[in-house]
């Protein structure tokens, strides 16, 4: 079966401080059966995100809220918002790599 | 309203980015015990805090804040705000309280007004610090005694009991400083009787206002009802409705873990929290729990200065140069190093960078699109140097650098950029950064808070 991209199985992918030092994004599904999906798939793990991010997966939390039907990923800031060299300061841009990730049929 | 129930108004997202009047009045009609507003944010970044200036116009605060405070006065109601004037530090504070001295005497009302300031003395921070009762909040770097004292400012995240106290002794209007932006909501609803859990998971859901309300065109009014063991969350406006998922999205909106939300004093746990779309307009939301947590901390948050920032913005549209560009930037940072050595500045002590947008300016080293080469690019140049005079000689010789020097197989020698303005380079005033960013313990929820009264209008 072919794989579908997260970005046309989710209802929200989007990004944001979570304070000054963190990122936060979250991954939301209006279908329940579309979050179990991705929930139970392994899409989104520490050791994806790493790899897509460039970031080491010690430094990336994945946890999925059922009630809200989602995935919520946090990670370290590049640099905090608004430090020289920041280009996000409400990281509300960052969101945009999970669109393609590849969502295996189950 | 439904006796042993709290009904809240949250006028608007923040203090100063609008609601319609039409919401205003039909959430009046239904009867509310309190009128809240969130009125800041560290979002915008540590130039807010550092300078004390708000982040939405003055004609904007003003318009909200006479809406407001008539409606507080017609329904004698408290109006509750919190992080006033963006910030929350002593500047923001007065500058809201300075707008709401005037439009109390132009309205002919007479107001007891409440004023909470959030900036604690250093001597405070400083003593919790030797006392290793400061903790780092995230990945934030170490601070010592130092860092405290070289702060440009520091504020404190009150929690519910400032404003409680405020009400208790006949504010009709608090204008507070740095607040947890639940605490606004969550005051008046504990001090009401109703559950913590729903009180704190409420106050979470309505201090964004419209956030939480289809169609989303602006900001407006949300109301809540709490009851006993659910609360109620609907748009003030009659045409718009909340929905199931936009109120359990703002659930973990900013937050780091969606379960566990820390607030001042303790933690709310959403963990067991139920989300139903009760009608039309209206989602019902039960089973959220609070923790209260065996010391009372709250947020710091602190600014250090660091010069002042300049930056141009230029287009470039040669293929060759495209093509070449991180060469052609690698050498121009040694060409301006050697020309600001010669105006008596040393490249150690400023900070030069150059953004290419149309390839990686919006996630830099994180970046994972590596391959097309686009036809256009934009630069920003942004220079923080230890003054206004010297980023205003180095972003004037970085300018006269991109813009002149040659490139291999360079055509267009009359200059390298589309410069957009006359003038070209833009001043951003002073620079900051955020240099503390951590938790402190109280001995008393009042401890960094004081509440200062005083009768406005006439």
């Amino acid at each position: 079966m072919s794989a579908a991209r997260l970005g046309d199985l989710a209802a929200v992918v989007r990004s944001k401080n979570a304070g000054a030092f963190l990122l936060t994004l979250d991954v939301m599904f209006d279908d329940e059966a579309l979050y179990r999906r991705v929930r139970d798939a392994g899409v989104l793990t520490p050791r994806s995100i790493a790899a897509l991010y460039g970031v080491s997966d010690n430094e990336v939390a994945v946890i999925a809220y059922d009630p809200a039907r989602a995935i919520k990923v946090t990670m370290p800031r590049g640099v905090a918002s608004g430090d020289p060299g920041d280009a996000d300061v409400y990281g509300a841009q960052q969101h945009a790599p999970l669109l393609d990730l590849p969502v295996p049929e189950t | 309203m439904a006796p042993g129930s709290v009904h809240l108004l949250a006028a608007s997202g923040q203090l100063g980015y609008g609601f319609t009047v039409e919401a205003l009045r039909r959430a009046l009609a239904g009867g509310v015990h309190a009128i809240g507003c969130d009125g800041g944010s560290m979002d915008p970044g540590p130039y807010y805090l550092g300078s004390g200036e708000a982040f939405v116009s003055e004609t904007a605060l003003r318009r909200d804040l006479a809406l407001l405070l008539e409606a507080g006065a017609s329904a004698g109601v408290p109006l509750l705000v919190g992080s006033a004037g963006g910030g929350g530090g002593v500047p923001h504070v007065e500058h809201v309280c300075a707008l709401v001295r005037e439009i109390a005497r132009e309205q002919g009302l007479r107001r007891r007004l409440a004023v909470i300031h959030a900036e604690p003395s250093r001597d405070l921070v400083e003593e919790r610090l030797r006392a290793g009762r400061v903790h780092p909040l995230g990945p934030v770097p170490a601070i010592d005694a130092g860092d405290v004292r070289r702060a440009h400012r520091i504020v404190a995240m009150m929690g519910v009991e400032p404003f409680q106290r405020a009400v208790e002794a006949g504010a009709d209007v608090v204008i507070a400083g740095r607040s947890s932006d639940a605490a606004i909501f969550a005051a008046p609803a504990l001090a009401r009787g109703a559950d913590p859990g729903l009180a704190w998971h409420l106050a979470k859901i309505v201090e964004c206002g419209a956030q939480v309300i289809e169609p989303r065109t602006g900001q407006d009014c949300v109301v809540g009802h709490i009851h006993d063991d659910h609360f109620l969350v609907e748009p003030g406006h009659p045409d718009k409705r909340c929905t199931r998922r936009r109120v359990a999205a703002h659930t973990l909106y900013e937050t780091p873990d969606p379960v566990r939300i820390t607030e001042p004093g303790g933690v709310l746990d959403v963990s067991g929290a139920t989300f139903e779309q009760a009608d039309e307009r209206t989602v019902r939301v039960a089973g959220s729990r609070f923790e209260k947590a065996p010391r009372y901390t709250v947020k710091l948050e602190g600014v250090e200065h660091i010069g002042h920032r300049m930056a141009f913005l230029a287009g470039v549209r040669d293929p060759d140069l495209v093509r070449g560009i991180d060469g052609f930037l690698d050498d121009a940072r040694d060409r301006v190093a050697e020309q600001a050595a010669a105006l008596g500045i040393d490249a150690a002590d400023y900070d030069l960078r150059v953004r290419v947008y149309g390839r990686d300016a919006v996630m830099g080293a994180r970046e994972p699109e590596r391959g097309a080469l686009p036809h256009e690019v934009g630069l920003l140049a942004e220079v923080v140097a230890p003054d206004e005079a010297a980023a205003r000689a180095v972003i004037a010789r970085a300018r006269y650098v991109l813009l002149h020097t040659d490139f291999p197989g360079r055509k267009c020698i009359s200059g390298n950029l589309a410069i957009p303005f006359s003038p070209s380079d833009l001043s951003l005033g002073p620079a900051y950064r955020f240099s503390v960013w951590h938790t402190m313990e109280l001995d008393d929820p009042h401890e960094a808070f004081p509440v200062a009264f005083e009768d406005v209008g006439r």
